[in-house]
């Protein structure tokens, strides 16, 4: 198939933002409560407001962690060099969390001794703000550690992320024997990666993070083109490589922080979607971002509505992160066999 | 650490472009603190006080009649309702329920995890709720979109902590339901149960105890706790010392304790399952309470007959009298009201009162 790159842009586009449609017009007629679309639109109670108030904020609550997830995880891979590089696995996710965390159990003291300075501090943005800086910091400590001699090594970066994440779970652990007992289910809500309920102030901060950053990865996307052949080649062709390098850093962070933000650590997200999504469009990251963060949406929109409807006859539903999680992990490890193969080129 | 991180002068369009954009978006996220604020605040800022200090809140408009379609979210509050005699005003409870007058009811999820769409399906006219901070997000969500919907239903927010919270709910709540008599009546014959108790264990010798509500890892009833508290009213003295109210004790410092009697709280588990705690001397002599139901940690009508049954634990030498829990000859029902305990059920106790249930 020839098509002009502007055209397979378009198609690929069209095609991502359909998948977000019909995925988020699945996850709104999918749910515990039979209702009726007709009569929810027709304004007609309670159906106006679960479709409304409930399905739909929450269905836009995961595309937009979806997108930051896919979009962040397409940028990373692109830096690494790598395609088993992912916010989750790198530890970025995890900065993240015990990022928040710590601008949540800051504000469960600050509360103690100045009331409403200390319920400020534990609104939305703030923690948003904790997480978008614990993720920017375990980006710098996952790629400055993962440096052997000077040269970036993946294998020791992946390493680094995977201990970073272990600790912190000990830390955010450690951190909730010290909180009242709804701090910590707040704090445990952080580590289990779930789409919820959150009020419509809270989503605003978060698309503003998530779009934005999104925004920066596609702005930059060619640039990611030319950081795949590596640093010299890239330089040779004229590219200020550290610069674009910094920006990218900090867009997939901030994307990460932010999807962390509002719903947890939820892994996996940005590999798994990048990794179908280059297989139809190729590795040109033109493509490849844009379309990533559409398909990013529209998966973790299904996995939500999947999570929700999995277990209704047990009248509960698992948190999102666990669905991922158990889609990803042998993903994972099938991406590491093939890898490994050395006739396997990577990304 | 990393050289290629080093800020550098802007160059070319399109970083400048990018940078402006991230800038903005941060601006964006910071100016939408108003709104992250402002719906639903009150259940969001309790003040802090139970329900025996006036600390219920009501969202949302008060009823103007009797509600008819009442959810209730906790487990305690359903046996408080039936109590009451209000059976027939219930529209759907907790998939922890467990009485059996409330089997053929609408589930609505669960005590830590609410589901808002089951609740806005039923059409409820009023939601009360144990206030707890797990099922925060879903019940605030349940506010606003209650407040935002042309028949705004109230929810009303009890926060039960201690003893004297769970003797004035009954109060609150047949208030809320227009049977505020059938409410006093209630409260008082909890009141009049519970100090019962406390006279008979008063002249008697308090018991050093080790209150366990897991095994593993040993999960017991600390200072400031409602276990605690119970303790005291069962004429006990509580061994463990400390801060926290619910901790992860140490085995060690169990057995350095040397409690004389080992209650074991842990209904729901086998009861074999505390010989793994037979360093205790206590627990090796084979003084160990078992508690026959999670009844008296239900911070509702049920705790009075869980009371009682420690109370015979703690001191069998004085419960030959043959006592039983009397709520006084002017309670409405026998059904979830004290003296009529349910079979113990598969889930885990729900409204743990003082939270940090492992």
């Amino acid at each position: 198939m020839t098509l002009s790159p502007a055209a397979r842009l378009a198609l690929a586009l069209a095609a991502g933002l359909l998948a977000v449609g019909l995925a988020v017009a699945a996850s709104c007629a999918l749910g515990a409560q039979p209702i009726s679309l007709g009569a929810a639109l027709a304004g007609a109670e309670p159906d106006a407001s679960i479709l409304l108030g409930l399905r739909l904020p929450r269905a836009v609550l995961a595309a937009l962690v979806g997108c930051a997830l896919a979009a962040a995880g397409t940028a990373l891979q692109a830096l690494l060099r790598n395609p088993l590089a992912e916010p989750f696995v790198l530890g970025v996710s995890g900065g993240a969390a015990l990022g928040g965390s710590i601008v949540l159990v800051a504000a469960a003291g600050l509360a103690r001794v100045a009331g409403s300075a200390g319920e400020a501090l534990g609104t939305a943005p703030p923690v948003a703000l904790g997480a978008v800086a614990g993720a920017i910091a375990a980006t710098l400590l996952v790629f400055g550690l993962g440096r052997v001699a000077g040269r970036l090594v993946p294998e020791a970066a992946l390493l680094v992320g995977i201990v970073f994440n272990a600790f912190v779970a000990g830390v955010i652990t450690l951190m909730k024997m010290l909180v009242p007992p709804e701090q910590a289910n707040r704090l445990l809500y952080w580590l289990l990666g779930a789409v919820g309920y959150e009020s419509p102030g809270t989503i605003a901060v978060g698309a503003a993070l998530v779009l934005g950053s999104v925004a920066v990865l596609v702005l930059l996307s060619a640039r990611l083109n030319l950081l795949t052949l590596g640093d010299e080649e890239a330089a040779t062709l004229g590219l200020d490589v550290r610069r674009v390098r910094a920006l990218v850093f900090f867009a997939a962070s901030a994307a990460t922080g932010a999807a962390v933000a509002l719903a947890g650590m939820v892994g996996f997200v940005g590999l798994i979607v990048p990794h179908l999504v280059r297989r139809v469009v190729g590795p040109d990251h033109r493509l490849l971002v844009p379309a990533s963060a559409l398909f990013g949406a529209a998966f973790l929109v299904l996995a939500d509505a999947g999570a929700r409807l999995a277990f209704l006859p047990l009248g509960t539903e698992p948190p999102v992160g666990a669905v991922t999680a158990f889609l990803g992990g042998p993903f994972f490890l099938w991406l590491l066999r093939r890898s490994a193969r050395p006739e396997e080129g990577t990304a | 650490m990393n050289p290629s991180l080093a800020p550098r002068p802007a160059r070319g369009p399109v970083s400048r472009a990018a940078a402006g954009t991230l800038a903005l978006a941060l601006t964006a996220s910071a100016a939408a603190l108003a709104p992250a604020r402002g719906a639903a605040a009150d259940l969001l800022h309790p003040s802090g006080k139970g329900v025996a200090e006036g600390g219920a809140i009501w969202a949302g408009p008060r009823p103007s009649g009797p509600p008819r379609r009442v959810v209730v979210l906790a487990p305690s509050l359903t046996d408080v309702v039936l109590a009451l005699g209000l059976r027939d005003r219930l529209v759907g409870v907790t998939r922890l329920d467990d009485a059996p007058e409330v089997a053929d009811l609408p589930r609505v999820g669960g005590f830590l995890d609410p589901n808002p769409e089951a609740i806005l399906g039923l059409s409820p006219d009023l939601v009360l709720w144990v206030t707890d901070g797990g099922a925060l997000p879903a019940v605030r969500r349940l506010a606003e979109l209650s407040r935002a919907s042309r028949r705004p239903f109230p929810i009303l927010a009890l926060p039960i902590v201690n003893v004297a919270d769970v003797l004035a709910t009954p109060r609150v709540v047949g208030d809320a339901l227009g049977d505020p008599a059938g409410g006093e009546r209630l409260s008082r014959a909890l009141a009049a149960g519970v100090e019962s108790i406390r006279m008979r264990g008063e002249g008697l010798r308090r018991r050093r105890v080790l209150f366990v509500v897991g095994r593993e890892p040993l999960v017991v009833g600390g200072p400031g706790s409602f276990a605690d508290e119970l303790l005291r009213i069962a004429g006990a003295e509580n061994v463990v010392a400390g801060a926290r109210p619910w901790p992860i004790y140490p085995l060690e410092k169990a057995v350095a304790d040397d409690p004389e009697l080992v209650v074991d709280a842990a209904a729901r588990e086998p009861a074999g399952g505390i010989h793994r705690l037979a360093a205790i001397p206590a627990v090796r002599r084979g003084a160990v309470v078992r508690l026959s139901s999670d009844d008296l940690l239900r911070a509702g009508p049920r705790m009075v007959p869980g009371l009682e049954e420690l109370f015979r634990g703690i001191h069998p030498e004085a419960s030959s009298t043959g006592f039983r829990a009397e709520p006084g000859a002017d309670a409405p029902r026998p059904s979830g009201a004290p003296g009529a305990a349910p079979p113990p059920a598969r889930e885990p106790a729900p409204a743990r009162p003082g939270g940090s249930r492992p």
